[in-house]
C-alpha cells in the first residue's frame, strides 16, 4: 500500500442531488404533518432535524488528526471523527438525560456542556501529551496567523508535517464542536422522550398504563434512536470532511453547508421512523 | 474519483457471501421463533447465529467499502451500520412474525437514502457506495435483531420490553427489568458494533487473505455471542440460557484455533514463545 488516496470532494456542490434531497426532507415533514397534525409529535420531528443538522454542523469544528496526528505529522486529536464525535456526543447526551426533567432548556444547557466539557478535557490532554511528553509544539499547517490569538504559526511548523499539536483555534473549535453535539443529540433524545414516547407509546404499544415501571422502556427507546441518530450524523459529517480537520480555520471547513444538507434529510429519514414506532 | 487502492484476489465473491449471509441470517432468525411456537426458551441461540452469519457477511461489505480509502476509518463504516440498523430494527419489533423481513427491507431503504446521501449529495463519488451502505443498514438491523433474540428470546417488541418473574408463586410482570427496560439493547448495540468493524481493520494491509478475515469475524461474532449469553442469564430460563452459552464457547473456541492457524499460515515468522519463568523463592 504505497498510496493512500482520499476522496477528493472540494467545495463544490451537487445542486441537483441536493435539491433532490431537501425535497426528500420536504416529503418527509409533509407525510410527518398529514400522520400527526400540529402535535407535540410533529414538532419532536422538526426539533430532531434540527438537532441533526447540529450535530453535522457540529462535528466540523472538532479538529480530527487521525493516524498522522497519532505520529506528531498533522494537527488535531489523534483519533477518527466517529469515536470522537461519540464520544463528545454522548458525553453530552448523557449529561443532558440526567437533567431530562427539569425542561427541555435546563436539559439542552447541560448536554452542550457536557459535549463541551468533554471536548475541552480531551482538547488539554492532547496538547498536555503533544507538548510535555513527545516534546512537540502546537503549529498550525493551514494557517499562518492562529485567527484568534494573532501568534504566528509557521516558525513552528516541522519541514515534511503538515503542523503538529493543537493551536489555540482548534482548542476552540473543539469545544464549540462538542457544545453543538451535545446540544443536537440532547435536542433529539428529550423531544423524543417528552414529546413522543412518554404520551403515546405506553399506551400503544404496550397497552400499560403510565407507572414508573414502564418509564425505563421509554427512556431506553429514546436512547437507543437518540445514539443511533448521532452516530449517523457524525459518520456522513465524517464523510464530507474524509476523515481529517484542523478546525474552523481549515478549509475543509467550507463544505459545512453540505454536511448541514445531508444530516438535516438523513434525521428526517430517521427520525420519522423513530416516531412510527408509537404509530403503527 | 477515487483510486481503489486493494485489489479482492481470489476467495468467495462478494455476492455470494451477501447471498449466504442474508439468507443464513433470515433462516437462524426464524428458527429462533421456534421460542414461541413451542412456548420454549431453548431456541434463543439461533439469535446468536443469525448475528453470526450477518457479521460475516458484514466483514466482507466492509472490506469492499473500505478497500477504496475512506479516509475516515474502518471503524466509522461499522458506527454507521449499526447506527442506521438500529433504528430499521426497532421499528421492525412491532410486526411480530414478520420483523425480520420488515427489518431488512426498512433498513435496505434507509441505507439506500444514507448512501446517496453520502455518494452525492457529500460528494464522496464511490462506485460502490450506495450498495454498501444499503448492505451496512440491513446487517446493522440483523446483527442486532439477532442478538436481541438471543437475549431476549424473542424478536417480539412487547416480549423484549417485558421481564415476566415468579415471586412467591405468584407472575409478576415488570417492564423496568426486561431487555429494553434495562438498556441492554445499549451493550448488544456495541458489541455488534465492535465485532463489525474488527475483522477488517485487524486483517488489512498488503497480506490480507479473505478467509482469514471471515474466521476472524467469526471469533468476533461468537465472542460477543458469548458476552450476550451471560446477560441472558437475565432473562431466560437456567438452561436456556446455559446451552446458549456452551454454544458461544464451543463457537468461539474452534473459530479462534482456525484463526490461529490462518495467522500462523500467513505470518512471516512465528516464534511460539513461552512466558519467562519466574525462579520460585526469590
Amino acid at each position: 500500500m504505497s498510496v493512500t488516496p482520499k476522496p477528493a470532494g472540494g467545495v463544490g456542490m451537487d445542486w441537483t442531488s441536493m435539491g433532490l434531497a431537501l425535497l426528500l426532507m420536504l416529503a418527509i415533514i409533509g407525510i410527518g404533518w398529514y400522520m400527526f397534525g400540529m402535535t407535540n409529535i410533529f414538532y419532536a420531528l422538526l426539533a430532531i432535524i434540527v438537532g441533526g443538522a447540529l450535530i453535522g454542523f457540529g462535528v466540523h469544528f472538532v479538529p480530527v488528526g487521525g493516524a498522522p496526528a497519532a505520529m506528531g505529522q498533522a494537527p488535531g486529536i489523534a483519533t477518527g471523527v466517529a469515536m470522537l464525535a461519540g464520544g463528545a456526543g454522548l458525553a453530552g447526551l448523557f449529561g443532558g438525560a440526567w437533567a431530562a426533567d427539569l425542561g427541555l432548556g435546563v436539559a439542552c444547557a447541560a448536554g452542550a456542556v457536557g459535549g463541551a466539557l468533554m471536548m475541552a478535557i480531551t482538547c488539554m490532554f492532547v496538547n498536555v501529551i503533544y507538548v510535555y511528553a513527545m516534546g512537540i509544539p502546537a503549529a498550525s499547517g493551514k494557517a499562518k496567523v492562529d485567527p484568534i490569538t494573532g501568534d504566528t504559526q509557521t516558525e513552528f511548523k516541522s519541514q515534511g508535517t503538515e503542523g503538529h499539536g493543537l493551536p489555540f483555534v482548534s482548542f476552540v473549535g473543539g469545544v464549540v464542536g462538542g457544545f453543538l453535539g451535545g446540544l443536537g443529540g440532547t435536542l433529539i433524545y428529550w423531544v423524543l422522550l417528552k414529546w413522543v414516547y412518554v404520551d403515546r407509546l405506553l399506551s400503544s404499544a404496550l397497552g400499560a398504563p403510565l407507572t414508573a415501571d414502564v418509564t425505563p422502556i421509554a427512556v431506553s427507546l429514546a436512547g437507543m434512536f437518540a445514539i443511533g441518530l448521532f452516530l449517523v450524523n457524525a459518520v456522513l459529517a465524517a464523510y464530507n470532511i474524509t476523515g481529517t480537520i484542523e478546525g474552523p480555520h481549515d478549509p475543509k471547513f467550507a463544505r459545512w453547508p453540505r454536511a448541514v444538507v445531508a444530516t438535516a434529510v438523513a434525521s428526517a429519514v430517521c427520525g420519522i421512523v423513530a416516531i412510527a414506532i408509537v404509530a403503527v | 474519483m477515487t483510486v481503489k487502492i486493494e485489489v479482492i484476489e481470489g476467495g468467495i465473491p462478494h455476492d455470494q457471501l451477501m447471498i449466504a449471509g442474508l439468507v443464513g441470517s433470515l433462516v437462524f432468525l426464524y428458527l429462533s421463533y421456534i421460542n414461541v411456537m413451542a412456548n420454549t426458551q431453548l431456541a434463543s441461540f439461533f439469535g446468536g447465529l443469525a448475528a453470526v452469519c450477518a457479521l460475516l457477511w458484514g466483514s466482507n461489505t466492509i472490506k469492499v467499502l473500505c478497500s477504496y480509502g475512506i479516509g475516515t476509518g474502518v471503524p466509522s463504516a461499522g458506527m454507521l451500520a449499526l447506527g442506521s440498523g438500529v433504528i430499521a430494527m426497532l421499528l421492525a419489533t412491532r410486526y411480530g412474525l414478520w420483523a425480520p423481513v420488515v427489518a431488512v427491507v426498512l433498513a435496505a431503504v434507509i441505507g439506500a437514502i444514507l448512501g446517496f446521501l453520502a455518494n452525492n449529495v457529500l460528494m464522496m463519488k464511490i462506485p460502490v457506495m450506495i450498495r454498501s451502505i444499503t448492505e451496512m443498514a440491513v446487517i446493522g438491523a440483523l446483527s442486532l435483531m439477532g442478538f436481541s433474540a438471543m437475549a431476549a428470546g424473542s424478536f417480539d417488541f412487547t416480549q423484549m420490553s417485558a421481564a415476566t418473574t415468579s415471586f412467591l408463586g405468584m407472575e409478576m410482570t415488570s417492564y423496568g427489568n426486561s431487555y429494553m427496560g434495562l438498556t441492554i439493547i445499549a451493550v448488544s448495540f456495541f458489541l455488534a458494533a465492535i465485532a463489525i468493524q474488527h475483522p477488517f481493520n485487524a486483517t488489512l494491509g498488503p497480506s490480507w487473505k479473505q478467509d482469514r478475515m471471515l474466521w476472524l469475524a467469526a471469533e468476533c461474532g461468537f465472542l460477543s455471542m458469548l458476552a450476550v449469553s451471560v446477560m441472558s442469564f437475565a432473562f431466560l430460563s437456567m438452561e436456556a440460557a446455559a446451552l446458549s452459552l456452551a454454544i458461544s464457547i464451543a463457537g468461539w473456541a474452534y473459530t479462534y484455533y482456525r484463526y490461529i492457524m490462518l495467522s500462523k499460515r500467513d505470518a512471516a515468522f512465528w516464534l511460539d514463545a513461552k512466558p519467562i519463568l519466574e525462579p520460585e523463592g526469590h
